[in-house]
């Protein structure tokens, strides 16, 4: 494989051109209520072309079959041909001949699918066992190994191993008319390992589907909210770091102005850094899927806005370098700028002072889902509880967040010293999920506007 | 292949996708990039031993190992009593355009160029961001009771996102045209687009409290997601849709009715059959607010001991689940403008954030809303920012204001008119 991709790479006409090449294979058990859904097997074979004229712009080819790969440059040529546009630059990265390989614990591809299967069940058990109020849940096992080869024109070959293990859990309960669920998940790139040992968490997702049953709709209006670390690290990455994808201003002279690097984001104590170079994160890569190494990345340094997440391609048009965070949701999309591993630093302020003085504030924890339109954001919290006169109170259910990312930022008046990695997170933008890590300590935001009755 | 799973298996059934694609971009008014796709797949299922089994494969010189994992998939599946369908006749849509097929590359970037043109005449700030994607799809279904389905589509699906930033304010929105029949209705798309950009320049302000609020269709997906999940055969057979066992009885207003329609022309959710090989009916779950069915897959009918109603739908990695065709909410008597004009003050919603999130099922749903106009005295006098509605659609679907005329096609599967609820709590930073 490796000539004929060198042979298609210089057989092109483009003024760039790359070559990714991705066979991944694929095992899945869900179990839904006491049935399995599926335990099954399956092998993704696929490519992209990606070709850059000068004075064009992209064309890009993805494919199934990839026996004739000079077809597929060429088509992808001819799409760069078919556009009239503005120059395009692409700044230079080191050229790089790299082979990846990694050693896992536990190789699940050694494990047979009875065994995952087994794990699953186990878990299952413990779901549909613990109340008989939970109607329903779900347990997903998946993992994937995936064989990926990325080659450019300008010379760089590398060839890369990447496995994931996916394990998550949803509870639901209902009582009468009420129904309420709970989700929570891990993955990482490692071994069968990450799968095992969840017994007494499974219980927990259970248990706590139970206890939101009883627990009363939040009022809506405006409060004091404690974010736990996992909704802390949604906010950063949704609230904040779409906006500091390069994407969003490079092209954007207003945008630009908005995100005007020395602006005051947020207060002293807040700062927010994406590192896709960090060991054993679920975003980690030793190079983005444009070859660039990839390296931490300061976006919000003591409150001010000190750096951006780029492509080649955006680098070069402002001036900056790369950062390595040109990445695809595989073989069916080109790279573009996606944060990696997002967090908020670790700070000073222990928990129980950081509610010791709210009146009356809510403790908001894990994260349903969160969307973002640039300035203004919503989020979904898992599950909340009341604060009132500095202690934790009820359990509350339905937390929605929302705001303005300006306001809220420069509202944040604490970030915790109990720092943790939230290891579950999809990001959406454009392409559907790719793995992203948040982290974050606990941290409290003033006059939050939460939705509800 | 399916002959070597029936020598096999008592049951097969083989599914082929080949798809052909190309998507043309505008971002930022400009024309940067151009893709083409090729998708070529399998997925096998069989009945083994009365066990049901799936696998898949993009790799087609890999079948050997596609027959392979599909029988070890099957000796871990679970009993069920699941027969692949006879051979049946269905409705025969028109879903496939020779014209849309043969629409060229340089057309397609014209009718690009169309829109940016269009929405820049009226906002020379915005920046307008334009993906067309032309496919001609082909899936062929075939199994061991003798079916043979192919089905093949030429949709086309535009979508416009703009954004107009001054200082820290940022004015967001997304329009769709999906279709699988050419009828130039980009020039529509665009002056929406440019007609809700126009009224965006005057910004004004609300109190919170309990408002009429009218959902446009692209907003109105709030209330009828929900109800997808409510009559989807799944979340029934589980027990966790508040809709479950009550077929028959007046759960709505009188003027929703809910129609599952895949025989409507130019829509790429119609066809002859499902992904299943089940016939595709048009079918009324919800009309005059009384609930009349759910829609089911062949597992799920199975597992329900039901009739399967053809809304079994999938991907190539995906099994079957059961899906709607076409979503359509039926327009009503009212016309847009006389809804309007009928309001004192309330809240006109084009956009929101976090559709889904939250807990769906039942019923519950909190927005915040990334375009959304205060109506005063019957007209739109400005829009209004950091405004969240929330609400419970089994309440507040009980008693609905008006049903627009109008509908418009929205996400690709969902028809929807504009709906006026009389009063649904409004939360905002204004005084």
């Amino acid at each position: 494989m490796r000539e004929q991709i060198k042979a298609a790479l210089r057989a092109s006409k483009a003024d760039y051109t790359e070559i990714r090449l991705e066979q991944r294979e694929s095992t899945r058990i869900v179990f839904r209520g006491n049935n399995l859904e599926t335990a099954d097997v399956t092998i993704d074979r696929g490519g992209i072309v990606r070709c850059l004229v000068r004075n064009g712009g992209w064309g890009i080819a993805t494919f199934n079959d990839v026996s004739d790969l000079a077809r597929r440059v060429e088509q992808a040529y001819q799409g760069a041909r078919a556009i009239q546009g503005e120059p395009i630059e692409l700044a230079p990265i080191p050229v790089t001949q790299d082979r990846i390989t990694v050693s896992l614990q536990q190789d699940f591809r050694g494990t047979s699918v009875s065994e995952k299967k087994a794990l699953a069940e186990r878990y299952n058990a413990i779901l549909t066992g613990l109340d008989p109020r939970i109607v329903d849940n779900q347990t997903y096992y998946a993992d994937t190994f995936n064989h990926l080869t990325f080659a450019n024109s300008d010379g760089t070959f590398i060839q890369e191993e990447r496995p994931m293990v996916t394990t998550y859990f949803l509870a639901v309960a209902r009582e009468n008319g009420n129904v309420q669920q709970t989700f929570d998940g891990i993955s990482r790139a490692a071994g069968f390992e990450v799968a095992l040992g969840h017994e007494q968490w499974v219980q927990e997702i259970a248990q706590r589907a139970v206890d939101l049953l009883s627990a009363p709709r939040v009022k809506g209006g405006r409060y004091t909210v404690v974010c736990n670390p996992t909704l802390a690290g949604v906010f950063a990455h949704e609230a904040f770091g779409h906006l500091s994808e390069a994407d969003f201003v490079y092209e954007n002279p207003k945008a630009q102005e908005m995100m005007v690097l020395g602006r005051r984001f947020g207060q002293d104590f807040l700062t927010i850094v994406d590192d896709g170079s960090l060991p054993n994160l679920r975003a980690t890569h030793k190079y983005d899927d444009e070859g660039t190494p990839t390296q931490r990345t300061e976006l919000i340094k003591n409150g001010i806005l000190v750096g951006r997440l780029h492509s080649r391609q955006t680098a070069a048009k402002m001036g900056e370098k790369p950062t390595g965070n040109a990445r695809a949701t595989g073989y069916r999309y080109p790279p573009i700028v996606r944060m990696t591993n997002t967090f908020i630093e670790s700070g000073q302020t222990p928990f129980e002072e950081m509610i010791g003085d709210i009146d009356l504030g809510i403790y908001a924890c894990d994260a349903y889902g969160g969307q973002t339109a640039l300035e203004n954001f919503s989020f979904s919290s898992g599950y909340a509880y009341m604060i009132r006169n500095g202690q934790l109170a009820e359990m509350v259910r339905d937390v929605i967040l929302s705001g303005n990312l300006f306001v809220t930022l420069d509202s944040i008046d604490a970030v915790g010293n109990d720092f943790e990695w939230s290891e579950r997170g999809m990001c959406g933008k454009g392409q559907g999920g790719l793995p992203v890590s948040d982290g974050s300590p606990h941290i409290r935001i003033r006059d939050v506007l939460i939705g509800g009755e | 292949m399916l002959e070597r799973l029936m020598q096999q298996a008592e049951q097969a059934e083989v599914f082929e996708i080949e798809n052909e694609s190309t998507q043309i971009g505008f971002e930022a008014n400009k024309l940067k990039s151009f893709q083409v796709e090729e998708t070529r797949g399998i997925a096998a299922r069989v009945m083994l031993d009365g066990r049901l089994g799936f696998a898949a494969s993009s790799d087609l010189s890999a079948v050997d190992r596609l027959i392979e994992n599909t029988l070890e998939s099957a000796r871990h599946g679970d009993a069920l009593p699941l027969r692949f369908p006879l051979p049946q006749p269905g409705p025969t849509p028109q879903v496939h355009d020779p014209q849309l097929a043969a629409l060229s590359t340089d057309r397609l970037i014209e009718i690009g160029q169309e829109i940016v043109d269009i929405v820049l005449a009226v906002e020379g700030g915005a920046h307008v961001n334009v993906n067309l994607e032309r496919g001609a799809r082909c899936t062929t279904l075939r199994n061991s009771a003798g079916v043979q389905v192919t089905a093949q589509k030429s949709p086309l699906t535009i979508t416009v996102a703009t954004e107009r930033v001054e200082g820290d304010d940022v004015v967001l929105m997304f329009d769709y045209l999906t279709t699988t029949r050419w009828d130039e209705g980009h020039r529509d798309l665009a002056g929406r687009i440019a007609d809700k950009l126009r009224l965006a320049r005057r910004v004004t302000t609300l109190a919170p409290g309990r408002l009429p609020v009218l959902f446009s269709p692209t907003a109105a997906l709030v209330l009828a997601l929900p109800i997808t999940e409510g009559l989807d055969g799944k979340n029934v057979y589980r027990g966790i849709s508040p809709l479950a066992g009550r077929i028959g009885e007046q759960l709505f207003d009188q003027k929703l009715a809910v129609i599952d329609d895949p025989t409507i022309d130019g829509r790429p959710g119609s066809g002859s059959h499902d992904a299943e090989g089940v016939p595709h009916q048009q079918r009324a779950l919800i009309d005059g607010g009384v609930l009349q069915g759910f829609i089911y897959d062949l597992k799920t009918a199975a597992q329900a001991n039901v009739e399967p109603t053809g809304n079994g739908q999938r991907d190539l990695f995906r099994p079957p689940t059961p899906e709607f065709s076409n979503l359509v909410i039926q327009g009503g008597e009212t016309p847009l403008a006389a809804v309007i004009a009928g309001i004192k003050k309330g809240l006109l919603v084009e956009n929101v954030l976090g559709i889904g999130q939250g807990n769906v099922i039942t019923g519950e749903f909190s927005n915040n809303l990334s375009l959304a106009f205060l109506i005063e005295g019957g007209e739109i006098v400005g829009r209004v920012k950091d405004v969240s509605i929330a609400g419970n659609i089994y309440q507040d679907l009980r008693q609905i204001e008006a049903v627009s005329q109008e509908s418009q096609w929205v996400y690709g599967r969902f028809c929807l008119p504009y709906v006026l609820l009389p009063e649904l709590n409004v939360v905002t930073k204004g005084e």
